[in-house]
């Protein structure tokens, strides 16, 4: 900023600016998003029951949550399938934008298919896969057992293969809405740089490293939030997939909220779920803003 | 800044909680003059159900109509929930299922419809279920129950006799074995038993069946000889597993309509569906009849006893926020749907109408439903238990059964196993939390 | 104009590497890869089409039948006349354009003002935006539509477009990429003279085309599939979207399987002609509109 004067009447002036920058969203976002949500954290401590019997009863809800195995359950299954969601997809995603941001043949082609499973219903991705998983019938298993595994995995019916088979489809779906992101931000990687570490005799893989990665930095953190965020919330895949099965096996939070307010309407109870499952989310988010903020410095 | 920010946050806050709150009592259901009752249903294009009550009162009451309002079948719930909270929800509304009667009635959004009850005499199936202390906040109109289906000519290509309601359960998994044993000879694919997906086609029966079994003790050992019993069906082949069921998305219909099992258990809802997918060309056209449940003894089997078997009755209430104008004309349309003139409109769509006995000739009477004796028998005589018994620890302690079930029948845990840990839930999550 | 000229100009692509004998042998690696992934990710679609081709009872069979016994042409005819196709995708395209052309607008305009202008609060506030997003919608969802019944918005399109078109994430996707716009090119503008809103116009639209484009499909993709908000605020079924359409059509005549998955295939097929005619944006955004103007 080079602009002379005091600085508190730039700061008001900017504060002035940013706000009606912000205002078209914020109004829209502040009545329709953040009420409901502050709402959501006063019910939380309430015996909420949808229909405006809400007591209040402080920390009840949580009490509850301590003694019971199921939320539990439903903690650890989030958890394992964000800690091999998230660096899975990165990985593939990543991967395919910077493969896909080349001039080869077939090229154009393949960028539209790889975003196919992004756009199609659930329910026939869903199904496809199952037919894909079953442990009889399926061609997955028909190949392992062709390949001599004599004891192939059950996957979506077994209960130690069932979150494998969610994560692996959770990733092939995602990850084309990724590439696309990524393919975004890979425009913005200036071609000067790589032309210059060429000429400084780097090769492929150096260059990836020491150009593409850095100067998208601020995409894959983006990517990497987002990441987490629909991992945790994950919820569509899993009704579809499993619904949760063989007994707890896929049982995720979000499901939980689901199964406690909609079903048996203990909807302060949910509250209280769904705010832990926000605090975890955004514990972790906050976390990577700070990650990200102290490598920008 | 930050301040300022939590003001208007406050602000913002305080008028959706006036927004919210303070204006519920002004909105009135339905809306429509006084003489127009609007009523939910659902799929109103296949479920003619709806139509056929609304015309069936509107001809006997000249004055009155009822219109109907569309929700989604399979989220009629969540959207009935919603619209309730929201003052939006029409005069009179189905319940669905047993299982969500409680969360209705428990949070005052039916009114007390005792004085219709009293009218109905003992003619309607079910009504007890939807007694609370004494009053009564739903009127059923459909009571289904569950029988056994079965197709003549695999039973006959297997050389396997017709049930003839002699059947315990060990005669029901001993003929299934049978049958897949004669099938396989005869050349067919086809299996002798098909059970569906759901939780209930086995904890159904064993709560209906099992003497003393009570969904809310939190006692679940009555399950056991069921599943058992199921799982032994499955390792021999005798039946689809759950697993390759629910991955391969199997339909009850395509399974029994496309002749890829000769028996099933189903509730009497799907004679109409094989009627009208034979028709239409989606199911096989093959002789088929019902028979009573398989018993758990020897003592409600035989043509003399009364079987016992389970469903849950569908009834309709009353939204409290109906105008107080209309109350008596909502009453009068529910003794209606109950009366046996609508039994026998129902009859006719074929559904099993509350006042069944009103309606059996008229079943019976429409062309491809099985006459022969053990059918007829089936279709009027039974004790039906709800599924769903109705009380405020029912839908979380089924969630926990739905666990239980696809645990043990895809082999995760024995059944010992399982109900140890189901009723360890059952203590700690919902009975005494 | 002339100061726009300073920023490196940027391509889209480093130049093709020079001919070496291994890389043909990864070229055809790179290839043979691409078919395979190309084979896993459109098996789905292969499915849903020949899906739509078969009778009912056949869709779900054991074992899977990867082929139609005789292909049902007609229920591309027929899905016309059974149900209210024509309304359904009318409703969704309206809701579609309003909903990608509001959330672009005003995200775009926001992420502005929460990446280029320096105020007192402003990550606070930006961090409550991220924050919302790790809440998940079905939990809010009913004091949501309780406050718009009270504005008698429900049983509108006003609810979806309201629901759908002020959400954070596009927000927060334009923040991003606009902090990998350098800030010495819009302090240069400011010292030629040009306003805020100038810039905004003028330099970081024309940049962020690729940003622009990615963020239009995605909100596109999510207002078209979206089931869930649909399902609660349309009952009258004159406003239904394809999604909810094709639901209701397939609990209707519950064992229309093929039917259901014609459908399916219909309603994806506009996406996919879109992401087709995007794709340029998508890749060469920077290329074509260009800095040197």
């Amino acid at each position: 900023m080079s602009r002379v004067g005091p600085a508190s009447v730039i700061r008001g002036r900017n504060t002035l600016l940013g706000w009606s920058f912000l205002l078209p969203n914020f109004v829209g976002f502040a009545l329709l998003t953040m009420v409901p949500v502050v709402l959501l954290f006063y019910y939380a401590f309430t015996t909420w029951d949808i229909f405006g019997g809400a007591e209040w009863s402080g920390l009840d809800n949580a009490r509850q949550m301590l003694h019971d195995a199921s939320f539990w359950t439903a903690v650890q299954n989030t958890v394992y399938y964000t800690v091999f969601h998230i660096p899975l997809t990165l990985v593939a995603s990543l991967g395919l934008a910077v493969l896909l941001n080349k001039r080869l043949r077939a090229v154009a082609f393949f960028r539209t298919v790889a975003f196919f499973p992004y756009i199609a219903s659930i329910v026939a991705v869903a199904q496809v896969w199952n037919m894909l998983f079953s442990p009889g019938y399926g061609p997955i298993n028909a190949v392992l057992r062709a390949v001599g595994v004599d004891n192939p995995p059950g996957w979506t019916t077994s209960a130690d293969w069932s979150m494998p088979a969610v994560i692996v489809v959770g990733t092939w779906r995602e990850m084309g809405y990724f590439m696309l992101i990524f393919l975004a931000g890979l425009q913005t990687v200036p071609g000067e740089l790589y032309e210059a570490a060429r000429v400084d005799g780097a090769n492929a893989w150096q260059r990836l490293w020491a150009v593409t990665l850095p100067c998208l930095r601020p995409t894959t953190f983006f990517v990497v939030v987002l990441l987490t965020i629909n991992s945790f919330k994950v919820l569509d895949l899993i009704l579809v997939m499993t619904n949760g099965g063989p007994g707890q096996s896929t049982l995720v939070l979000a499901q939980y909220v689901y199964r406690k307010g909609f079903e048996e309407n203990q909807f302060g109870y949910a509250s209280a779920v769904s705010v832990v499952l926000f605090l975890l989310c955004f514990l972790i988010t906050l976390v990577q803003f700070v990650v990200n903020r102290r490598r920008e410095a | 800044m930050k301040r300022s920010i939590a003001a208007v946050l406050g602000a913002v806050t305080a008028l959706s909680l006036t927004l919210t709150g303070c204006g519920s009592g002004d909105d009135d259901a339905g809306g429509a003059g006084d003489k127009t009752l609007t009523l939910a249903g659902w799929s109103l294009a296949t479920t003619p159900e709806f139509k056929v009550l609304a015309d069936g009162f509107h001809a006997a009451n000249p004055d009155y109509t009822v219109e109907l309002k569309e929700y989604d079948p399979k989220n009629y719930d969540t959207q009935m929930i919603a619209d309730l909270a929201a003052g939006k929800a029409p005069d009179i509304y189905v319940q669905k299922t047993l299982k969500n009667f409680y969360t209705y009635q428990n949070g005052k959004q039916l009114l007390d419809v005792s004085d219709v009850a009293t009218g109905l005499g003992s003619g309607a199936n079910g009504l007890p279920f939807y007694q609370v202390e004494g009053k009564t906040f739903a009127i059923p109109y459909r009571q289904d129950s569950w029988v056994v289906y079965y197709n003549k000519a695999l039973f006959d290509q297997a050389k396997v006799k017709y049930p003839d309601g002699s059947w315990t359960w060990d005669d029901y998994a001993a003929a299934g074995k049978q049958l897949t044993a004669g099938l396989k000879t005869a050349g067919s694919k086809a299996l002798g038993i098909y059970q569906h997906v759901w939780q209930s086609t086995l904890q159904g029966f064993a709560l209906a069946q099992t003497p003393g079994a009570d969904l809310s003790s939190g006692n679940f050992g009555y399950l056991k000889p069921y599943y058992t019993r199921a799982v032994d069906l499955q390792k021999a082949g005798a039946q689809v597993g759950l697993g390759d069921a629910t991955t391969n998305n199997l339909t009850y219909q395509a399974q029994f309509g496309k002749q890829q099992a000769a028996m099933m258990t189903m509730g009497t809802w799907y004679i109409a569906t094989l009627l009208s997918q034979q028709k239409s060309g989606d199911a096989d056209k093959f002789e088929w009849g019902i028979a009573p449940a398989p018993q758990l003894d020897k003592s409600t089997t035989g043509l003399s006893a009364t079987p016992v078997t389970f469903a849950d009755p569908t009834g309709m209430g009353i939204n409290p926020k109906i105008n107080k104008n209309k109350i008596e004309t909502a009453k009068k349309f529910l003794s209606y749907v109950a009366s046996p003139e609508a039994a026998k409109a129902l009859a006719g769509i074929g559904i099993t109408p509350a006042n069944t006995d009103a309606a059996a000739d008229t079943i019976f009477a429409i062309p491809g439903v099985p006459t022969d004796a053990v059918s007829k028998f089936a279709f009027t005589k039974h004790d039906t238990k709800p599924e769903n018994p109705v009380g405020k620890y029912t839908a979380p302690l089924q969630n926990i059964l739905n666990d239980l079930h696809t645990s043990v029948l895809s082999g995760t845990t024995d059944i010992d196993a399982a109900i140890t840990q189901a009723q360890d839930k059952a203590k700690n999550e919902v009975l005494n939390k | 104009m002339t100061t726009l000229v300073t920023p490196a100009p940027v391509r889209t692509q480093p130049p093709p590497a020079r001919r070496r004998t291994g890389s043909r042998i990864g070229r055809i690696l790179g290839y043979l890869a691409m078919a395979v992934a190309s084979v896993a990710v459109l098996l789905p679609f292969y499915w849903m089409l020949v899906s739509s081709l078969k009778t009912n009872n056949e869709v779900f069979t054991i074992p899977v039948t990867w082929l139609p016994s005789k292909p049902q042409w007609d229920h591309y005819i027929d899905i016309w006349t059974r149900s209210d196709m024509t309304t359904w995708l009318g409703n969704t395209v309206l809701l579609s354009v309003v909903v990608t052309f509001l959330q672009v607008l005003t995200g775009s305009f926001a992420a502005y003002g929460f990446s280029k202008i320096r105020f007192p609060g402003r990550d606070a506030l930006f961090l409550m935006y991220v924050a919302t997003l790790a809440v998940p919608w079905q939990s809010y969802m009913i004091p949501q539509f309780v406050l718009l019944s009270k504005l008698h918005l429900s049983d509108t399109l006003w609810a979806i477009i309201a629901i759908q078109a002020f959400g954070a994430l596009g927000v927060f996707l334009m923040k991003q990429f606009y902090e990998s716009i350098p800030d010495e090119l819009v302090d240069a503008a400011r010292i030629d003279g040009m306003n805020e809103y100038g810039i905004y116009r003028r330099i970081m639209l024309p940049l962020s085309t690729p940003a622009l484009a990615s963020l239009a499909l995605l909100t596109l993709v999510n207002t078209w599939n979206d089931f869930l908000g649909p399902l609660l605020y349309l009952r009258s079924s004159n406003l239904w979207t394809i999604q909810l359409g094709l639901r209701t059509f397939i609990s209707q005549y519950s064992a229309e399987y093929a039917l259901i998955m014609t459908g399916s295939v219909l309603s994806v097929l506009p996406i996919v002609v879109i992401f087709l005619l995007g794709q340029r944006y998508f890749v060469e955004g920077v290329a074509t509109t260009g800095l040197k103007g």
